[in-house]
């Protein structure tokens, strides 16, 4: 075996050090002739050079991209990035036409496909009950499992003593072997109203007094044509309805949506869950962009700001669908404008102002807290409630974490004040689905001061200014270039680096496309010792995989699940420091294994609704008349694919040595021949493509592909 | 990560536990005599949302507290009496014979001194253990893990060499904040999906083929990952853990909880070297409807207290050795609210289950529930700081005496511990 694998080893490296990819070796070898000839750093170039910034401003390198990058020249390639206007989204846009619903306004959004809090409002005759027919059907189903959850809430007793009588249940993780595959809402966050999803769900499921569904009754929902059977699906009401949802089988569920057009999709997913149908689009939706957007600089950008100004998806129930504007309305339009601009958007933003409790930060002096006041001594004690008062939460995460930064000089004092400052800045009936309101009778009156500067009494003004300061301060042009600067550079980046990209900040009155050319034009971006120097994220790994692997995706969600066990659910991050960019955060023992897991999975097309294809037809027809392809040539052709900067030896010879474990393995239960020799003879199409798959998996699983 | 000294030595304590010919027995008294003192095992629960600790233990003298809660308040001739003051919630009928054997103790009016009423706030500063700081990046456990290394002193300094990829566990999707740090920890969401490309009894060809790409590979912080994995992974398929089947009589729910506390239990029998463990329990959020004697919360305690009673049974021997905690980020309002439930609160009760917990006995200042004693005129005041209780568990059970390192401001002095242990 080990002498295989030299040979092999030493075959690889004769015969494809002759390639054109000879100038794209791994980092290591990189840096180890860097080393050898005695230069502190040197500078890369050719198609390292152009691989460098695909890894560091994209989500990673398609096939074919290098290529098209090297013709184009590289400095007009990032151009275009930095001017994303010009570049043709044909595509992008024909797969974001899956979800209409995500380019409505957040009250129509929320009014059709409404949260739990708009359904308990209906319930208590807060909210009307739409009279459309298919919006009635949904409000009604969704209000009868709210109804039967609380019912089965006070038989909870009974109930659990038969739960836990029972044999154990498998998970679904259990049941496939792989851990990406476990069920993506049990989330151990705090729940809004009653975490632990998956427990009253499964009470409620067990609870349903439906009559049980014949087969002839749902082939003859799913033999209709789209129109009547959406019609058909909206007449039949709970508990009929989820009876009918959990009585089919995989191919039947696929086919209860086939033909459909998105819109009608939706309104299916809404039959069943609305909440949690926008959910899913909304996570959908930002994987969609960051693997197939061409406009790849401002997705990544766009990614950055969403961590920098972080919100938790399951705050509230009303944050899913806030949280469509935050992204669409808010972020998007200027990840590579002007910080001020996006600072204002952001503090503008119903999502900020309700993550972070500014919308129910009253000014105690305000007009609002005296007529509290006054009306609290007509109420009874037990009544009473905590005067309403100031929240600091969003005046310091502001500084401390959306501008200047901890440590820049400021006090506990000068927390108080900025808070003081944004009092009224709230949001206008959220549970509606309301906008940005600055509501004066909030906001506490007199002059503020803030880090030496006075702010005179001027309402919603006092905050403009504010924002205004924060955003030219040099602490802030600090603190962001040096985040942008480990996204982008390294772990520990060089702090002249760091430094120039702050005065380009301050120059150019915080124009964060200047901050990156500036990054581009930089020397110590191209230092061979930081090429494939940074370890993946987990949604830069897997939105580089799916990218690399050419993979067609459907359906985002078994993506959002691998998300959640590697530890980076989209949107899922509660605290407001948002996830970390450096490595110690995602290298440990669990995530390896799950990486691993993740690969291997999606190699294998065994992600549903994401479909991968590793062997070229070309390939598949010649079987027929000639020998198989050499598994070494294989190797090298997925290799090009899928790590176009090369792999390293030790790789290459463990993915090849598996494969002819495999084969000699495989072959020996049949006829004692070399493992070798083998692949002269015939195999089965279906063969090949299992190779491909194996081959393509180690490589997305191998250390090279961790890192970018 | 880096390759430490403790590191390599952490693999030479592999070779012999990752080895399937050598009989389980032998690797066990390998692991054992080279422990200077029993091995201490510290087991970490959370109740994510905020439990009800008025409903859990109540105060069944008070007469405010039967004022306050008209609707859901526990009936004294309902609740398990403790010591004539304080009662358990009768669904917590499995923890009445612990406590009656002296293994259950109870704190109560405990928690962060931090007046957050947010639920992300305050879990993060109980589980970074410094309420009010938000900067803090690693948790108190893991800090807990970081002191008793400090600590040459101590019997950790011996044990050291025997410390494994499952030293610092937690059941669950990612590492927490508690056991977040520089302590190398390991999270398991399912012990039986633990396992890289397949389940066979012996690594599959692609398993194999990764462990020898990252054994190779020039990459350092891969290859050290890349290692730890496959020890993991291997010593967890050495061990076995399948065969740790429950014991008699340990009934865990069939819940997402229960399964959890089967699995550390698991873990735990199969001596794969776990000093801390944490897992979480969610449902607690009670602000509707949170019913009495029976309801929301009286099913999630049912399943609480089963899962960690069938646990303790569980364990069986072993379970001198363990010391389990629970806590919450906040409790809830003394009064009941206009909807039948609890709002956030303050002050709440932790249990401290353990061989050598001084147990039968409820712990803590007792601030009374009048209408004047209550905090800001609402919730069950605080007169514990829950980082008393731990940092007595961690110097009692880790050997982690520098305090102020596991818990920095706190200014904990163990002439005020309780002396629960």
């Amino acid at each position: 075996m080990e002498s295989l694998r030299a040979f092999l080893a030493l075959w690889l490296c004769s015969s494809l050090c002759v390639t054109p990819f000879a100038s794209a070796q791994s980092a290591a070898a990189a840096r180890a002739t860097a080393a050898k000839a005695g230069y502190r750093s040197t500078q890369l170039h050719g198609d390292a050079r152009i691989l460098h910034a695909l890894n560091r401003f994209t989500f990673g390198p398609r096939p074919g991209d290098l290529e098209a990058a090297r013709a184009m020249g590289l400095e007009k390639w990032f151009d275009q990035q930095l001017h994303p206007a010009s570049l043709d989204e044909t595509a992008l846009d024909a797969r974001l036409a899956q979800f209409p619903a995500m380019q409505w306004g957040i009250p129509t959004l929320i009014y059709r496909y409404p949260s739990n809090a708009m359904i308990r409002m209906a319930m208590n005759g807060r909210a009307p009950i739409p009279q459309n027919s298919v919006l009635q059907a949904i409000y009604e189903n969704q209000i009868y499992r709210i109804r039967a959850r609380q019912q089965n809430r006070a038989i909870g007793q009974r109930k659990f003593q038969r739960l836990s009588s029972g044999a154990p249940v498998m998970t679904n993780s259990e049941a496939s072997g792989l851990s990406v595959a476990a069920p993506m809402d049990q989330s151990t966050s705090p729940g809004a109203d009653m975490a632990d999803p998956g427990q009253m769900d499964m009470m409620a499921g067990d609870e349903e007094q439906a009559e049980p569904v014949d087969a002839s009754f749902i082939s003859d929902i799913l033999t209709l044509p789209p129109q009547q059977r959406v019609a058909r699906l909206v007449a039949i009401r709970e508990p009929q309805f989820d009876a009918v949802i959990k009585a089919l089988r995989p191919p039947q569920r696929a086919a209860l949506v086939a033909g459909l057009n998105p819109g009608q999709k939706e309104i299916v997913g809404a039959l069943e869950n609305p909440e949690g149908m926008v959910t899913q689009e909304l996570i959908s939706e930002r994987l969609l962009r960051d693997i197939y957007s061409n406009a790849q600089l401002q997705q990544v950008m766009a990614d950055f700001w969403l961590n920098h100004f972080n919100i938790y998806l399951h705050k509230d129930e009303q944050m899913p669908y806030y949280l469509v504007s935050y992204e669409r309305d808010t972020i998007e339009p200027y990840a590579l404008g002007k910080f001020e601009d996006l600072l204002e958007a952001v503090a503008h933003s119903p999502a900020m102002m309700l993550y972070l409790d500014n919308a129910s930060s009253v000014g105690p002096d305000s007009l609002a807290a005296e007529r509290f006041k006054h009306a609290a001594w007509r109420r009874r004690a037990h009544q009473r409630q905590d005067p309403p008062g100031i929240n600091e939460n969003y005046g310091r995460e502001l500084m401390e974490l959306h501008t200047v930064g901890v440590n820049s000089g400021y006090t506990q004092a000068d927390v108080i004040q900025v808070a003081r400052i944004l009092t009224g800045w709230t949001v206008d009936r959220p549970q509606l689905g309301g906008g940005f309101i600055f509501n004066p009778a909030r906001h506490e009156p007199g002059t503020k001061k803030v880090m030496g500067v006075k702010f005179k009494q001027n309402g919603e003004m006092e905050g403009e200014q504010l924002l205004h300061l924060l955003a030219t301060r040099p602490a802030t042009a600090h603190f962001i270039c040096s985040e942008l600067a480990v996204r982008f550079v390294s772990d520990n980046p060089p702090q002249a680096l760091v430094d120039r990209m702050a005065r380009a900040y301050l120059a150019s009155g915080g124009n964060i496309s200047a901050v990156l050319k500036t990054l581009f034009d930089s020397p110590e971006f191209w230092s061979t010792s930081d090429y494939q120097n940074k370890v993946k994220t987990p949604i830069e790994y897997v939105a580089s995989a799916v990218r690399a692997s050419n993979a067609d995706v459907e359906d985002y969600m078994p993506l959002a699940n691998a998300l959640r066990v590697m530890g980076m659910p989209v949107y899922g991050c509660i605290p407001p420091n948002g996830y970390d960019w450096d490595s110690s955060a995602w290298v440990n023992t669990g995530a390896l294994v799950d990486r691993m897991n993740f690969a291997v999975a999606l190699a294998a097309g065994r992600l549903p609704g994401i479909k991968v294809n590793w062997t070229p037809e070309t390939e598949v027809a010649n079987l027929a008349s000639g020998p198989a392809p050499d598994p070494a040539t294989e190797e090298a052709r997925l290799e090009r694919m899928l790590l176009p900067g090369g792999a390293s030896i030790s790789t290459r010879s463990a993915a090849l040595s598996q494969f002819e474990a495999q084969n000699a393995r495989e072959s020996a239960a049949v006829r004692p021949i070399s493992a070798v020799r083998r692949f002269n003879g015939r195999l089965a199409p279906r063969q090949l493509e299992r190779q491909d798959q194996l081959l393509a998996g180690l490589l997305i699983g191998s250390p090279e592909f961790q890192r970018r | 990560m880096q390759l430490t000294r403790r590191f390599l030595l952490h693999k030479g304590a592999l070779a012999i536990a990752g080895t399937a010919a050598i009989p389980t027995f032998l690797v066990r008294s390998v692991l054992a005599e080279s422990a200077a003192s029993p091995d201490r095992r510290l087991v970490v629960i959370f109740q994510r949302g905020a439990a009800d600790g008025l409903n859990i233990v109540v105060p069944y003298r008070e007469k405010n507290y039967y004022a306050m809660r008209p609707s859901i308040a526990i009936p004294q001739n309902r609740v398990l009496d403790l010591d004539g003051f304080f009662g358990l919630n009768p669904s917590l009928s499995s923890f009445k014979p612990l406590y009656q054997q002296g293994q259950l103790a109870i704190v109560h009016a405990v928690g962060s001194p931090n007046m957050s009423r947010s639920h992300f706030d305050a879990q993060d500063y109980m589980e970074s253990g410094t309420p009010g700081v938000k900067s803090t990046q690693d948790g108190w456990l893991n800090r807990a893990l970081q002191a008793e290394d400090a600590c040459e002193a101590c019997s950790g300094a011996r044990n050291r060499q025997m410390y494994t990829a499952f030293r610092a566990l937690a059941l669950g999707p990612q590492i927490p904040l508690t056991l977040a740090g520089r302590v190398p920890a390991i999270a398991i969401g399912n012990v039986n999906a633990f396992t890289v490309a397949g389940r066979g009894a012996t690594l599959s060809p692609a398993a194999r083929a990764f462990e020898a790409m990252y054994a190779d590979s020039g990459d350092r912080i891969f290859h050290a990952a890349g290692d730890e994995t496959f020890d993991a992974v291997k010593m967890l398929r050495a061990a076995d853990p399948g065969k740790y089947q429950p014991a008699p009589g340990a009934n865990y729910p069939n819940t997402e909880f229960g399964n959890s506390m089967r699995q550390i239990a698991q873990l735990l029998k199969a001596n794969l070297g776990v000093q801390v463990a944490f897992t979480d329990v969610t449902g607690w959020d009670t602000h509707q409807n949170q019913g009495g004697v029976d309801g929301q919360l009286s099913g999630r305690l049912r399943d609480f207290s089963q899962s960690i009673a069938a646990f303790w049974r569980d364990l069986g021997d072993s379970a001198e050795n363990v010391t389990l905690v629970t806590m919450s980020e906040f409790g809830r309002t003394a009064r009941e609210n206009g909807t039948g439930g609890t709002d956030h609160g303050h002050a709440n009760a932790m249990f401290v289950l353990g061989g050598n917990v001084k147990g039968g006995k409820v712990y803590g200042r007792w601030p009374g529930l009048d209408n004047d004693q209550l905090n800001q005129g609402r919730d069950l005041a605080l007169t514990t700081d829950y980082r008393q209780v731990l940092g007595e568990l961690v110097t009692q059970t880790l050997g982690a005496s520098n305090l102020n390192l596991v818990f920095p401001g706190a200014e904990l002095a163990p002439n005020r511990f309780l002396q629960i242990v």
